[in-house]
């Protein structure tokens, strides 16, 4: 094997290293405080906390469904600092100026509400959630693709109520959060060859972070290929004959979501293949049709049948037989 | 023993004695940062969840930010409701379980995809849930499908805010046909064998294996080919303070089965020998490690990520016996002269590993411009050192210009160049933002990243090293013994194909060279930069503007353009306060460009970087000047012009009705491309109302729309003989301008009067629409859909080429696929711990595939004296139509 390319990987890592070495060693040796989340700066004019006893002595119906959810295990049963103590004013901000004038309209400044109709800006809800859930698996959500469409966190969760079963949605699983906006996918999974999610078995998340990463299609991974070697693992090789724009692209054939075609491919075989292959041996560059089906009327050709090209090249996604520069074996 | 053990030892000692039902609890086992496995389920499970009865009490329907109604939560026991122990454990739980009927044991293959009912006793899904309020500490598990090969089941324990501890078990079956007539008994084995009545070589009379063949398809009973994944994993969590946390997981997966795969025999370039459906048995491991740990401070946020997945194939090579009597490969001779051929050998995926380390940072910076910086560092490998095996495993392999010296035989490993895979790629990734906030309404953000994958694998050289020329040069007199010399190694060049029905060796018939023999492999790397900007603007409070601007620079190796880069910029429009509606609307343009295409980009792979391309006058130097029609610019690579739009309203028609319509216009023109991709174009449209007047009730309706077209265009080849001197319509054909003028549409190999386009459409219409009704104590759910696809490819062509010189119409046959899918379930209490729910679904598919047109009557194909066009051995998809119901009891805690 010939080594790797050493001048990019020290290149590389050495701009890396430097990078971390501004942020990393600091946070390693300073002193910085191990922070205790503080309750929020009073909202209002100087609103201080009630307390939840005040809270539920009102909201009642909110209560009975709070009790079963994340937040309130937290909150109730083991919490680790002031703010967590707080529970319903962790989030919702200090409630003594909301009980002035609980249902009035004007009012609604005087508590952080997650609704439409409560109006608190969503730099504001988003403000609340980060406080303790900044970080983590949150890290790229500043300048995300859902931040810069100006979703709060309560477009997708609602921690008020067990809606699923997980992750507090406000949908009954993931797939059905994601669907409210992602219809065009919803279709998608409903073609001719589909990835299993609305079978059950797979959700939006298993490729995706809805809170922002790295890659324009917010993927869990560094890129598309990878996302797909984490199910496909017997794709990743790297083989001894490969087939290049699989390497560089998975999604150079297939489509991600669905497709009225086999094996999620972008484009009926042999179609498909020939958008590319005109190559010197006759048979990549000819016009194949109708006539060659059987019961067509012409001489069957095997490259519109069944596999169509995968008849022989089989071995599509790379080969390691010594033989295999043709993927047939 | 003090209390908290104590009661922690009561706990397990309780569980260990019991089986409880729960209310539904989830164990999600991934999180939304890394991993698989953010679901545990199946297809009933949907419908289970949906069909819960609702929290009769919860207050009139509010709207998320953007305008979208929050659903009706599920009932849930009040405080004075939820059960509790002795101990002070608090419980609550749920079973379902009853019997399912109807078409449920439907096999089709479309029905089964991903599920797997059947009639009889089913145990559909279970959940508890436990927590003691005085310690924090708790409890959940869920399962369903006992016994199925959709089963799945989840435990998570802990300490709320502390600790907890995941396990899973999952299945997900994967049938790929139900109509699968098979040759071979060992299927999922690493050997198939010819069943009775058909000979391993053939029989000598072409004629009668062809009958044989057909008459043990065509009177088999249809197999099923498919496969199942079996999932196991265990993830802890820990806080270990308020800034610190930590993560650690395994899984282990099992993949095992059978999938429709292909064999084919012969030739070197013009395509194979009676290709034949044979079933890839498939019998992986993949073990993942995952630790992590994270970072959160005031100012700065890290993350850390180590990861570790090992693939193993149980099965990595096939042998299967084969019915035909093949002949050698030109010039090839076999012992004995005839029937040598019984067996062919496949190379199934290798096993392979794969590590990365991950780090992430972010550090706020409050006193410049009130900015942020990210830095993203990753770094991985993936190995795969496989043993190779030998060309063929047919013995006794001899070539009319080759001698074998000792060790060197075809079938063995001494014929290669080396014994292992030895490949690898490295990947790094360098991402970095910065973000500043000049004004309160203003964000810049300033985006660098850069991502490279990287072989390092050498080369491998097909070249037997055992193995001289009777004749290496055919232009001296007289035999010239010997190999030839490239990079170091010495030997005769080229490949043994297809277990010796075929060969590509240079000169392996006679001392004539070609120059378009694979003599090595190719490894692609890439390095990818992308350096952005974006502003965002916040207009008013409910209204921002975003402007984005990005260049992509990938440098790639090893592919015809080295070189592209490309230019996007987007503009978004947000505006949350347009009355009761929500408007997001952006369009994206992005225009990619590139270098230089290289006609013969892989020359030093092909024998003629061995052997130079004559220039003598009226030589054909077709095999050096041609490897592709140089028109045809690969759609990845080529230029490319796109736009893409989008716009969403989400709207609150009524308090307690909201509506949503979404279009996309996706378009991509290739400019450069006159043959190959030359456009894509996808437009959709969706709209959706959502209407809950009450607690008790809540409807929805959706209808999709995706229309997808591309065209395409390529030239069939008329002859692949261009020789030095010939005059044709580019110029006269030297040695310095023959790959030119033959790569070249227009030129003898590619005349324009053949050139073809295509043009497909896929077309498709999703409808949808659904109930929950609380009507006094029963709960009726009700969800149905019905979609349409369409997809045709017409083509237009003056000549299409030699092999289609008969050709019928302007198109293919449509595919289609038409779904009908209906589920309804009600439920009925019959005590405050006891209820009973019927559900019904109906399914119904009809679908048409051209590609499989008559292939269930005839599986071997083409003329029955010869050797078969193609032998298809599934008949491909079929349609059905199911109503399956079930009578399930629920039993709460």
């Amino acid at each position: 094997m010939k080594p790797a390319r050493s001048f990019t990987w020290l290149r590389s890592g050495c701009i890396g290293g430097v990078l971390f070495a501004v942020g990393i060693v600091p946070v390693i040796l300073s002193k910085e405080p191990v922070p205790v989340a503080k309750p929020p700066a009073p909202l209002n004019g100087g609103a201080s906390y009630v307390g939840e006893a005040v809270c539920v002595a009102c909201h009642t119906t909110q209560n009975k469904q709070f009790t079963h959810t994340t937040h309130a295990n937290v909150f109730r049963l083991n919490p680790k600092n002031e703010k967590e103590k707080l529970s319903c004013e962790a989030c919702h901000g200090p409630g003594s100026n909301h009980l002035k004038d609980p249902a009035g309209p004007a009012n609604h400044g005087a508590l952080v509400g997650f609704t439409k109709e409560w109006g608190t800006p969503v730099a504001q809800q988003t403000m609340m959630c980060l406080e303790c859930h900044k970080g983590g698996q949150r890290m790229h959500w500043p300048g995300s693709a859902h931040a810069a469409n100006d979703l709060s966190c309560s477009d997708c969760h609602n921690p008020m109520a067990r809606f699923s079963d997980s992750g507090l949605i406000k949908k009954v699983s993931i797939n059905e959060t994601c669907i409210t906006c992602h219809q065009q996918q919803r279709a998608e999974f409903s073609k001719r060859s589909h990835m299993p999610v609305l079978d059950g078995k797979m959700t939006c998340v298993d490729c995706h972070n809805p809170h922002g990463s790295t890659t324009a299609s917010l993927l869990k991974t560094d890129s598309i290929n990878e996302t797909c070697y984490q199910c496909h693992a017997e794709k990743r090789g790297p083989f001894l004959w490969e087939h290049t724009p699989v390497r560089e692209n998975c999604l150079s054939c297939h489509n991600a979501h669905g497709s009225n075609h086999d094996k999620l491919l972008q484009v009926a075989r042999p179609f498909l293949c020939q958008e590319c292959h005109g190559n010197s041996g006759f048979h990549q560059s000819d016009l194949y049709n109708a006539g060659q089906l059987v019961g067509g009327g012409a001489a069957p050709n095997s490259r519109v049948l069944a596999r169509s090209c995968q008849n022989c090249h089989s071995q599509i996604h790379g080969s390691n037989h010594p033989a295999g520069a043709r993927f047939q074996r | 023993m003090n209390r908290g053990v104590q009661s922690y030892s009561r706990f397990l000692a309780w569980l260990a004695g019991s089986l409880w039902l729960l209310f539904a609890s989830g164990v999600l086992f991934a999180d939304s940062a890394v991993g698989v496995g953010t679901t545990l389920g199946n297809s009933l499970s949907v419908s289970t969840q949906n069909a819960r009865p609702l929290d009769a009490d919860w207050a009139k329907a509010k709207h998320t930010p953007t305008g979208q109604m929050f659903s009706i939560p599920f009932h849930v026991p009040t405080a004075e409701e939820i059960k509790k122990t002795a101990a002070g454990w608090e419980y609550s739980g749920r079973l379902e379980f009853g019997v399912v009927g109807g078409d449920a044991d439907e096999r089709n293959a479309r029905f089964r995809t991903y599920q797997d009912p059947d009639n009889g006793a089913y145990l559909n899904n279970f959940s508890l849930l436990m927590k003691q309020p005085g310690s924090g500490y708790y409890f959940e598990a869920t399962g369903g499908g006992a016994g199925h090969d959709d089963q799945y089941y989840g435990v998570q324990f802990g300490r709320y805010n502390d600790w907890k501890v995941k396990l899973y078990y999952n299945e997900i079956p994967h049938v790929f046909t139900d109509r699968y007539r098979t040759l071979w008994s060992g299927i999922g084995t690493d050997a198939l064998t010819l069943l009775p009545g058909l000979t391993a070589g053939g029989s000598g009379s072409t004629a009668a294996d062809n009958a044989a063949v057909a008459a043990q398809a065509l009177n088999n009973p249809p197999t099923e080919l498919s496969l199942k994944r079996r999932q196991v994993g265990i993830r802890l969590d820990l806080t270990l303070s308020d800034a610190w946390k930590g993560y650690a997981s395994y899984t282990l997966e099992k993949r095992k089965g059978a999938r429709p795969f292909g064999a084919v025999w012969g030739s070197a370039n013009n395509g194979g020998l009676a290709p034949v459906d044979i079933p890839e048995s498939i019998d992986y491991s993949v073990q993942d490690l995952l630790a992590g740990v994270s970072h959160t401070g005031e100012l700065s946020t890290f993350n850390l990520r180590l990861s570790a997945s090992l693939f193993q194939n149980e099965i990595d090579t096939l042998t299967f016996q084969e019915p035909y009597r093949l002949s050698p490969g030109a010039g090839i001779t076999t012992t004995p002269a005839a029937g040598a051929f019984t067996q062919g050998k496949l190379d199934l995926s290798p096993d392979n590993t794969a590590y990365n380390v991950r780090g992430e940072y972010t550090r706020s910076l409050p006193n410049f411009y009130n900015g942020s910086f990210t830095a993203v560092l990753s770094g991985g490998k993936w190995r795969q050192d496989d043993s190779l095996l030998p060309y063929t495993t047919i013995p006794n392999l001899a070539m009319a210009n080759v001698t074998l010296l000792p060790g060197g035989g075809w079938d063995t490993t001494g014929s290669l160049s080396r014994k292992t895979a030895d490949a690898a790629i490295n990947t790094l990734l360098s991402d970095l933002t910065l973000s500043l906030n000049p004004t309160a309404n203003l964000n810049l953000k300033f985006k660098g990243r850069y991502y490279e994958a990287e072989n390092s694998t050498d080369p491998f050289l097909l070249v037997n090293p055992n193995a001289v020329y009777v004749d290496s040069d055919a232009a001296t007199a007289g035999n010239q013994t010997g190999g030839l010399t490239l990079n170091g190694v010495t030997g005769v060049w080229g490949r043994v194909l297809n277990d010796g029905t075929g060969q590509n060796v240079l000169m392996g018939a006679n001392a004539n060279p070609a120059g378009n023999i694979p003599i090595k492999s190719v490894y692609y790397s890439a390095q990818q930069y992308r350096l952005g900007a974006t502003a965002e603007y916040r207009l008013t409070k409910l209204s921002n503007l975003n402007a984005s601007f990005e260049r992509e620079t990938i440098s790639r190796e090893n592919r015809v353009r080295d070189r592209t880069w490309e230019d996007k910029a987007k503009l978004t429009y947000v505006n949350r306060g347009l009355g009761d509606s929500t408007l997001r609307v952006s369009y994206e343009y992005a225009q990619r460009r590139g270098s230089d295409y290289r006609i013969s980009t892989y020359d030093d792979a092909f024998s003629s970087a061995l052997v130079p391309m004559p220039t003598t006058t009226g030589t054909n130097v077709g095999t050096w000047a041609v490897r592709n029609n140089s028109g045809i610019k690969t759609f990845d690579l080529a230029d490319r012009d796109q736009h893409v739009a989008n716009i969403r309203v989400n709207t609150m028609l009524r308090e307690n009705l909201d509506a949503s319509v979404s279009f996309q216009a996706r378009e991509a023109t290739f400019p450069d491309s006159d043959y190959g991709r030359a456009r894509r174009s996808q437009r959709s449209a969706n709209l959706d109302l959502s209407y809950q007047p009450s607690p008790r009730q809540s409807i929805y309706v959706f209808y999709s729309y995706q229309l997808g077209k591309s065209g395409q265009a390529s030239i069939a080849q008329a002859t692949n003989a261009i020789a030095i001197g010939q005059v044709t319509a580019l110029g006269t054909v030297t040695p310095e301008n023959a790959i030119e003028i033959a790569s070249a549409p227009g030129s003898p190999i590619y005349p324009l009067a053949r050139a073809w386009t295509a043009d497909s459409e896929d077309c498709n219409h999703v409808f949808g629409a659904g109930l929950k009704q609380e009507l006094g104590k029963v709960s009726l759910n009700v969800d149905y859909t019905y979609s349409i696809g369409r997809s045709g490819i017409g083509y237009n062509y003056t000549d299409g080429g030699a092999a289609s010189a008969v050709l019928a119409g302007s198109g293919m046959p449509d595919l289609a696929l038409d779904i009908d899918y209906l589920d309804a379930s009600l439920r009925y209490p019959l005590t405050d711990r006891l209820a009973v729910r019927l559900f019904y679904r109906h399914q119904k598919e009809h679908i048409r595939d051209w590609h499989y047109q008559n292939l269930d009557a005839i599986p071997v194909v083409g003329n029955p004296a010869a050797l078969p066009t193609a032998v298809v051995l599934d008949s491909g998809p079929h349609d059905f139509k199911v109503g399956w119901y079930g009578v399930m009891m629920q039993i709460e805690l």
